[in-house]
């Protein structure tokens, strides 16, 4: 594996994104990935790590719409490059053969 | 559906966001932030909605959200700065004349400031070297004079020994008493101020010795030397052991052996000696009179003691020599309390103190000293505000050209800064040096203090190090504020607009002109003023008198029968006092129960008409009649004092013995003009009281009877030193400050036109630069040197009319003030040195636009019409 250098928090954040497709704009994901981790985030985090990732290539984003809600801001939709989705694929088969190579472990 | 107002986010963590987000996200993380805090809305509080909100704000700071403050440091700023001095340096030299005087003006302003600062801290310092001085107190008393309570310095005599016998609480206590003595070593015969005093003086008092102990005080026999009076008798070499005679008085000549060299005395003090024998000695040339008699009074008497504290009860313990001193003396002498003065605060008292041995030479015309330095300074930042805004229209390429290789305002700011600070310490070296070389020197004989910049003291670097920066910066901030503000841009497409309206350099040219007029009108007055002191009146005829010093009646018999065969003189008197070199003072009683306190000269009948004093009521005195011991002659003054209609025949008390006026003369000077004429007496001495003698003489033969007088003394008493000298000298301390403080405030006068000039010269050159083109036209559309000569000078007419409105009566006030302060008689001031200062002020400014418009006349017109 070449050095993707993917944090595990950005991982999460990425398939977040991944996930959300049209809807992926900085509140959706912290909404979506706060219910999952079942844990406060803050805006900060969200935005740099997106930022982050973007720098490094792994997400692309543009504006999207603008609503009232948003004082008239408009949105940001992020988007996943195919690079992002190799490397994320690599990651999840990794992952995969490590849990295979493992013996039965009791997962209690 | 539109949100209540009331629903809003905090607004300033929008506006923290809004200052550091990149600029490319701030959309983005702003619409983030409102529906975050919209949905909040939903579940939380207002409140607790908003605080959500800002904590969430304060948590997107993140290096890689917030815009990129960085810091850019040159990476070598020696190279900056080594470049910013070449430049400054060539401007600079590029006008070397008003550079200098720029810069020299600034030196003199700092020079005196720096004087300032010599005699502030010289006057802190007086007496301060002292190891014991917070536990050595003077001993004074309180006594009524007309109805106010006055501080005396000098104490009875009985009361050191009395004070060191009842108090256990006194670790030391030291008479001081003063002679003028004459001594004699080998051939030299001088008159010396000789020091009677305790063996304790040199341990309560820090003076060490150069050579010899200080125990040798407790030998009768033996005398301590200054540092000054060793060199004087015995020159470099060591004197103890040497002989020295005294003569002391009753008891006649008396050998003293030196036993001790002062080391010399620090230079700021007021308390020192010439030299210092044994109190004891007192006693035998005067008759026990200082060791007993509660009449008398010592010069002084300290006393040292272990705890101040204890000072109360001293104090409460002494009432009983009150009551032993009230019932000596007479009434009018009484004591109503006594009090103790501190070593470390006595000179800074002792003004309120009367006749207290730490006294200092006047300083009255030294008053106006530091508002000269403040005045100085203010006009020399000013005019350096000036010029360096005109000379910086020569360098507006320069800043074009630093702020497009990326200097921002604040670089050119630090650059002119430091330029200008540099430009200061320069003046400040040179400034340094005037004042060590010009200053100092003129004003030891003005003040009669050993000024000087001392170099050790931390405190003068810091107030050096203070005026460098206050000067640089208070000079060079609005210029530098003012040159770092153009665009680049507009500085090369030559759109600045420079020098057309700046009231603010007018306002300081205004201000510039009010304080030159103020400093010229000073200079003006002040040598007007000199004239009139010199030529006024002293109530007497001081240029034909001559006097002598003579020791006894003996003395004076022999003396007044040589000189009365000299045919130049006119007429000759004795006296025990004289006017401007001896006086007492005395206290009147009249019938009606009023006090007076008057000065009092004692002398004979001839001395009214020898010093040519004017009787104006009254007769003089007669010798041949026994019953002129009883009258005295008053002054004008007492007379008008004591609201006497009719003062001769009236009569008075001193002490118990009545007087009566027999005469008026008018008013008189017994001191210098500093000082106002006092209520004064004339009464007969006794024949064996004389100490003076003095003569009249023919106009125009002064020189010549001074020296026959001279040749006489020598003749008659060659064992006793002469001292005497012209009546019109005993003042001379004071005409010789006048006339160096006429060429100080000259001095600063016309370095005041030349300030004031130089930056009319630069505001109305960088007028007439910024103009170029428009006076150009109007010479092509036919304008007369006339009409231009109108359009320039009509602009600063309004400005030099409006300053002198403002300058002349300020100026006119100031010096007013001044000289009342000054002198007991002032100049009665009217407006002529005004109208002369004004007058050249005027001058020189018309001088200065004049230039400026021969300039214009003269210049190519096609050229300036080229002028972008």
């Amino acid at each position: 594996m070449k050095k993707t250098k993917l944090g595990e928090f950005e991982e999460l954040v990425l398939l977040t994104v991944a996930a959300l497709q049209e809807d992926a704009y900085g509140v959706e994901i912290k909404r979506e990935l706060e219910t999952r981790l079942k844990e406060k985030l803050s805006v900060g985090s969200i935005q740099s790590a997106l930022k982050r990732m973007e720098e490094k290539g792994f997400l692309t984003s543009e504006f999207g719409e603008a609503t009232q809600k948003r004082g008239g801001k408009r949105k940001r939709i992020y988007a996943t490059t195919s690079y992002a989705h190799q490397v994320l694929a690599e990651m999840r088969d990794i992952r995969a053969g490590l849990w295979e190579v493992i013996p039965n472990v009791s997962l209690t | 559906m539109k949100q209540p107002n009331h629903y809003a986010p905090p607004k300033w963590p929008l506006r923290l966001l809004r200052l550091f987000v990149k600029e490319e996200y701030l959309e983005e993380i702003e619409g983030d932030m409102e529906e975050l805090f919209q949905d909040n809305l939903e579940t939380l509080s207002y409140r607790q909605a908003r605080r959500m909100y800002t904590w969430e704000m304060i948590r997107l700071m993140r290096p890689l959200i917030m815009k990129n403050i960085r810091i850019t440091l040159s990476p070598n700023p020696y190279d900056m700065f080594k470049n910013y001095f070449k430049i400054s340096f060539r401007s600079l030299m590029r006008n070397p004349l008003s550079a200098f005087i720029n810069i020299m003006g600034l030196a003199v302003a700092i020079g005196i400031c720096m004087l300032v600062y010599a005699f502030i801290a010289y006057d802190n310092n007086i007496d301060q070297f002292h190891t014991h001085k917070h536990s050595v107190y003077l001993t004074t008393f309180f006594a009524d004079r007309e109805g106010t309570l006055q501080q005396y310095g000098q104490t009875p005599g009985p009361l050191g020994q009395m004070l060191k016998k009842d108090f256990a609480q006194i670790k030391h206590v030291c008479r001081i008493e003063d002679r003028n003595l004459v001594l004699k070593y080998g051939d030299q015969v001088f008159t010396e101020r000789v020091r009677y005093t305790d063996p304790t003086f040199l341990e309560m008092l820090t003076f060490p010795l150069k050579w010899g102990t200080s125990q040798s005080l407790a030998d009768v026999n033996s005398v301590i030397l200054s540092e000054e009076m060793s060199v004087k008798y015995f020159g470099a070499t060591n004197p103890i052991g040497e002989n020295v005679h005294i003569k002391l008085g009753n008891a006649g000549t008396k050998t003293f052996k030196v036993m001790g060299v002062a080391a010399p005395f620090p230079k700021a003090h007021a308390i020192d000696f010439d030299f210092l024998i044994n109190f004891e000695n007192l006693r035998l040339s005067e008759s026990d009179g200082a060791l007993h008699d509660w009449n008398t009074l010592v010069n002084a008497t300290l006393v040292q003691v272990e705890d101040p504290s204890d000072l109360k009860i001293i104090q409460q313990g002494m009432d009983k020599y009150k009551v032993l001193q009230n019932k000596e003396v007479q009434k009018d002498w009484a004591i109503s309390s006594f009090a103790f003065e501190p070593l470390a605060t006595l000179h800074k008292n002792s003004a309120q103190i009367r006749d207290d041995i730490s006294v200092d030479p006047p300083i009255e015309s030294l008053v106006a000293l530091p508002v000269i330095g403040i005045f100085m300074l203010a006009l020399a930042c000013f005019n350096y505000i000036n010029i360096a805004l005109v000379s910086t229209t020569k360098r507006l390429k320069e800043i074009g050209v630093r702020k497009v290789i990326g200097a921002n305002r604040v670089r050119i700011l630090i650059q002119f800064l430091v330029e200008n600070i540099s430009v200061t310490f320069f003046a400040l070296v040179l400034g340094f040096i005037l004042t060590i070389t010009v200053f100092l020197p003129w004003f030891i004989p003005v003040s009669g203090r050993e000024l000087e910049l001392n170099l050790i003291d931390s405190n003068f670097w810091v107030f050096l190090l203070a005026i460098l920066l206050f000067t640089g910066i208070a000079s060079g901030l609005y210029p530098a504020l003012y040159i770092s503000r153009f665009d680049a841009v507009k500085i090369f497409t030559g759109s600045v607009q420079f020098g057309k309206k700046n009231p603010l350099t007018k306002l300081f040219l205004g201000i510039q002109l009010v304080l030159s007029c103020i400093l010229i009108t000073g200079a003006v007055v002040y040598m007007q003023n000199t004239t009139f002191q010199t030529m006024r009146s002293w109530g007497y005829n001081q240029r034909d008198v001559l006097y002598v010093n003579i020791p006894n009646q003996a003395a004076y018999e022999q003396l007044q029968d040589k000189m009365l065969q000299n045919a130049n003189v006119r007429s000759l008197a004795g006296s025990k006092d004289h006017l401007g070199k001896k006086i007492s003072t005395a206290i009147i009683h009249t019938p009606a129960n009023r006090q007076y306190e008057v000065e009092q000269l004692a002398v004979d009948a001839h001395y009214v008409n020898t010093m040519g004093l004017q009787l104006s009521d009254g007769r003089n005195f007669n010798d041949q009649s026994e019953n002129d011991k009883h009258t005295v002659i008053v002054n004008e003054l007492l007379v008008k004092n004591m609201e006497l209609s009719n003062p001769i025949g009236h009569q008075f008390r001193i002490d118990s013995t009545k007087y009566q006026i027999i005469g008026v003369v008018k008013d008189f000077h017994t001191h210098s003009f500093y000082n106002p004429i006092r209520p004064t007496l004339f009464k007969l001495a006794d024949k064996k009281d004389y100490q003076f003698l003095s003569v009249q003489v023919k106009n125009g033969s002064q020189e010549e009877t001074y020296q026959a007088l001279q040749t006489q003394w020598a003749a008659l008493f060659p064992d006793s030193p002469f001292q005497g000298g012209y009546q019109e000298d005993v003042w001379g301390i004071f005409f010789s400050q006048l006339a160096r403080m006429e060429e100080f405030t000259r001095t600063i006068a016309c370095m005041a036109v030349l300030l004031a000039s130089l930056g009319l010269y630069g505001l109305v050159s960088l007028n007439v630069a910024g103009r170029v083109r428009e006076f150009s036209i109007r010479k092509v559309l036919g304008a007369r040197l006339l009409d231009l000569s109108v359009t320039i000078a009509r602009q600063y007419l309004v400005l030099i009319i409006s300053a002198l409105a403002i300058g002349v009566p300020v100026s006119y006030m100031l010096i007013h003030t001044q000289l009342n302060m000054m002198f007991a008689y002032p100049m009665p001031m009217d407006f002529s040195g005004v109208s002369i200062a004004v007058l050249l002020l005027v001058c020189v400014l018309l001088g200065v636009i004049s230039i400026q418009i021969r300039k214009v006349a003269k210049s190519n017109l096609v050229k300036g019409l080229k002028v972008e």
